[in-house]
């Protein structure tokens, strides 16, 4: 098998476009989601101020307002109708409204009310900008009801309990800042690596159909015509895999160091559970990209397959929007996509630190996804055999 | 080769070549439809989560009520102890955990301060998102009550001289400002509506692209002579005129017809956003044939081709805020016309916006069409010098 091996290793290191599958894809990937995300959670995005009343008061809130962290008042507009018209240039992501007189109410204890307006069709910087411009409100209200306790000689121990009795304190466990980079870079980018396995899985058996190598191929895989078929196939098929997994493995435990080791992304099962459910992943999607070449045995067909596939999973993964949310049909669906149960054993080990065994199911997925490939050795072999190429 | 054998040639060989087909015509049309079937809840509701009920007094029951009737979360277990709720995080039977203290009611009784614990598995932000927010939602609620109610009582009303105050001076005294707020362009905070227009544009781009570049790649893959006297500019005249017999009838039913078929967002003058359509569709074009003529084989062109969609929706600034993203990748999504495709649809389809406000993507896309039409028209006419010098 070795010779399979080292034919597969010289031809992998002499074609462009598996460097760039193999190699240099992965690693643009990981640079360019990282560095991407790199600020963890958005700051200083910009919004708007309408502020009619144009007080002290709401000058300083105006103030306070941009001295929140996701946001900052990058203009003030003249009217409500110009702060929406550059909401909808996309200048700014959300806008402060405060009407003429509400300082002259606010002393006169009339209640007045302010408003503010986010574009929440960019799901991020609106769900951002909302936060900060709420808690800017509920502070400004707070603050004018406390300077009225106090005029009265209420104690600010006093105040602050009854302005908020119930405080609701929120523990986003293991990824306390929001780390947007964390919540993405972790699924995306070992999908990224998952497509590029199947692609190079599919390429790597498909290209010797189309270039018609098979015999040569054969041939080298047959140990001196001493293996009989089974065997000829078998040490063709791993020879090819085991070649490739290799690189694979290099670049996979590349981005699970680069990752846990030098970004110090959460990692609480520790850096070598990872580098297992990484070779997990990309052993389980090589058998996927095993299945997908015999199954349609033309370069161009396997191809299709494992992209149309392979770009579905980021969807179907459940990383950004939960599976629990998709119809029943879609979620049982996602149990045929590696990348759903590399992204539920990350959870698991990495994010929250449980046993390899509280995830025994995915594990088994994986293990079973990379068992694939034995059960289409005898099919493999046939396709090396007789499938001529066509187009 | 004259303008109408090439487009007669080029239409053959969308229907008749099998990975044409595909990315030309069924993955359009098919796509579109399962994204938005994965996404159509919009968001999630009933997040299941845990809680611990220290307290067990009539306010912590009635805060745990409240919560559970929050459409945002469902509460699926009343745990003894935080043992218990953590297991069930664990076996993922509950995405998080509400604690309340043991001096919840005693607290809010005598004028203190609770706090409440709320624990969210990050495994998704949504399922935080959601927590948080029914949280909030509760805790606020039952704030403005507990002041109103235990006024009489609360050592700080009396001595304000609220206490004997009338209900709306209490009412001002709660909220001396009021506020409200508006989410714009997508109420319900939705991912169908915030994802999919972007994925529509998206995939026109992709899957155009991938057809020119199998298209040009199995011509090449052919070793096809090129006839001399063939005119370079009516040869690729038809070949567009192709694709845009394909991509416009396409074009109408991803743009005009998915959104509407799943009741998204549709705020702009249909005209408006064909008049955007067009310099979209020709720069998508003309970047498909210069990016088809850098591979040399028609296959790795998908290779090329699907692995960069990911990056280029990023680089559009649509799920990741635009005003975030690092200059360099900013500006290196300039070259995409996806980039302003996704922007200028968005802001029309989905804002309602004026023409006038998409007048930077417009030009843009005209920009990008003419840099790659030229750019396309000389790799074309250096492939034709190269192959057909040794023949002379």
């Amino acid at each position: 098998m070795y010779k399979v091996i080292l034919r597969e290793l010289r031809r992998l290191a002499t074609s462009p476009i598996y460097w760039l599958c193999l190699v240099l894809g992965p690693i643009f990937c990981a640079v360019f989601f990282t560095t991407l995300m790199d600020e963890g959670l958005p700051t200083e995005m910009p919004i708007g101020l309408v502020d009619d009343d144009n007080s002290v008061t709401t000058r300083s809130l105006a103030r306070n307002l941009d001295a929140f962290q996701n946001s900052q008042i990058v203009a003030t507009y003249p009217s409500v109708s110009e702060a929406r018209k550059a909401m909808q240039k996309g200048d700014i992501y959300g806008f402060y409204y405060i009407p003429r007189g509400t300082t002259h109410e606010m002393l006169l204890q009339h209640a007045p009310t302010v408003s503010f307006y986010m574009n929440s069709q960019f799901f991020v910087a609106g769900s951002l900008t909302y936060r900060d411009m709420r808690m800017m409100s509920e502070l400004f209200s707070g603050a004018a009801s406390r300077s009225v306790l106090r005029a009265k000689g209420a104690a600010d121990g006093q105040i602050v309990p009854y302005l908020q009795p119930i405080v609701v304190d929120s523990h986003p466990i293991h990824n306390p800042s929001l780390n947007y980079s964390v919540y993405l870079s972790n699924i995306i980018v070992p999908g990224l690596l998952g497509l590029f396995v199947l692609f190079v899985t599919v390429f790597g058996i498909g290209v010797e159909l189309r270039e018609d190598t098979t015999d040569e191929l054969l041939a080298v895989a047959s140990c001196q015509g001493t293996c009989g078929k089974i065997g000829t196939a078998f040490n063709a098929l791993y020879g090819k895999l085991i070649a490739q997994g290799l690189v694979f493995h290099l670049v996979g435990w590349g981005i699970v160091l680069y990752f846990y080791g030098y970004l110090h992304f959460p990692c609480y099962c520790g850096i070598p559970v990872m580098l297992l459910v990484m070779s997990l992943f990309i052993a389980a999607c090589q058998g996927l990209g095993v299945l997908m070449i015999c199954m349609l045995p033309t370069l161009r067909m396997g191809l299709s397959f494992a992209s149309l596939w392979g770009v579905l999973s980021f969807s179907i993964s459940g990383m950004s929007f939960p599976v629990m949310a998709m119809p029943s049909w879609v979620q049982g669906l996602s149990f045929l996509f590696p990348l759903r149960h590399y992204y539920l054993l990350y959870v698991n080990c990495a994010l929250d630190g449980y046993s390899l065994f509280n995830a025994i199911p995915f594990y088994a997925a994986l293990l079973l996804f990379s068992l694939l490939p034995f059960l289409f050795i005898s099919r493999f072999g046939k396709v090396m055999r007789e499938v001529a190429y066509v187009g | 080769m004259t303008l109408s054998d090439s487009y007669a040639k080029t239409i053959r060989s969308i229907f008749t070549d099998g990975g044409a087909l595909l990315f030309c015509i069924v993955v359009p049309i098919i796509y579109p439809i399962l994204y938005t079937i994965i996404y159509n809840a919009e968001t999630v509701h009933e997040v299941p989560v845990a809680v611990v009920d220290d307290s067990r007094s009539s306010l912590s029951r009635d805060y745990l009520r409240r919560l559970d009737a929050t459409p945002d979360v469902k509460v699926v277990s009343i745990c003894a102890e935080m043992n218990e709720a953590q297991a069930m995080v664990q076996h993922r039977d509950c995405y998080g955990i509400v604690r309340i203290p043991s001096d919840f009611h005693k607290q809010l009784s005598t004028g203190g301060q609770a706090h409440v614990q709320s624990y969210c598995d990050m495994s998704g932000l949504l399922y935080y998102k959601a927590i948080l927010i029914a949280n909030t939602e509760v805790s606020l609620a039952m704030n403005a009550e507990i002041k109103v109610a235990q006024t009489a009582a609360n050592p700080v009303a009396l001595f304000s001289g609220i206490a004997g105050g009338t209900e709306e001076q209490k009412a001002v005294m709660q909220h001396p400002v009021q506020y409200e707020y508006v989410n714009l362009y997508n109420p319900q905070t939705g991912f169908a509506t915030f994802l999919i227009p972007a994925v529509l544009i998206l995939a026109l781009q992709q899957t155009m692209v991938l057809g020119i570049g199998l298209l040009s790649g199995t011509r090449r893959g052919r070793g096809e002579k090129v006839k001399r006297e063939g005119n370079t500019l009516a040869q690729l005249a038809g070949v567009a005129l192709a694709f845009l017999t394909v991509y416009i009838p396409i074009s109408v039913y991803e743009v005009g017809l998915v959104p509407r078929m799943f009741n998204l967002p549709q705020l702009g003058n249909p005209w408006e956003i064909a008049f955007m359509m067009v310099p979209f569709l020709l720069a998508v074009f003309n970047f498909g044939l210069c990016f088809g003529s850098i591979s040399r084989k028609r296959e790795n062109i998908i290779l090329i081709a699907v692995f960069t969609t990911i990056p280029m929706l990023f680089m559009s600034g649509v799920s990741w805020p635009g005003s975030a993203l690092p200059s360099f990748w900013k500006y290196l999504g300039y070259l995409f016309p996806s980039t302003f495709g996704i922007n200028a649809f968005i802001k029309l389809n989905n804002m309602g916006a004026h023409f006038s406000s998409i007048q930077f993507e417009y030009v843009a896309l005209w920009v990008q069409c003419l840099v790659y039409a030229l750019l396309a028209w000389g790799a074309t006419k250096l492939v034709h010098k190269s192959k057909n010098t040794p023949h002379e």
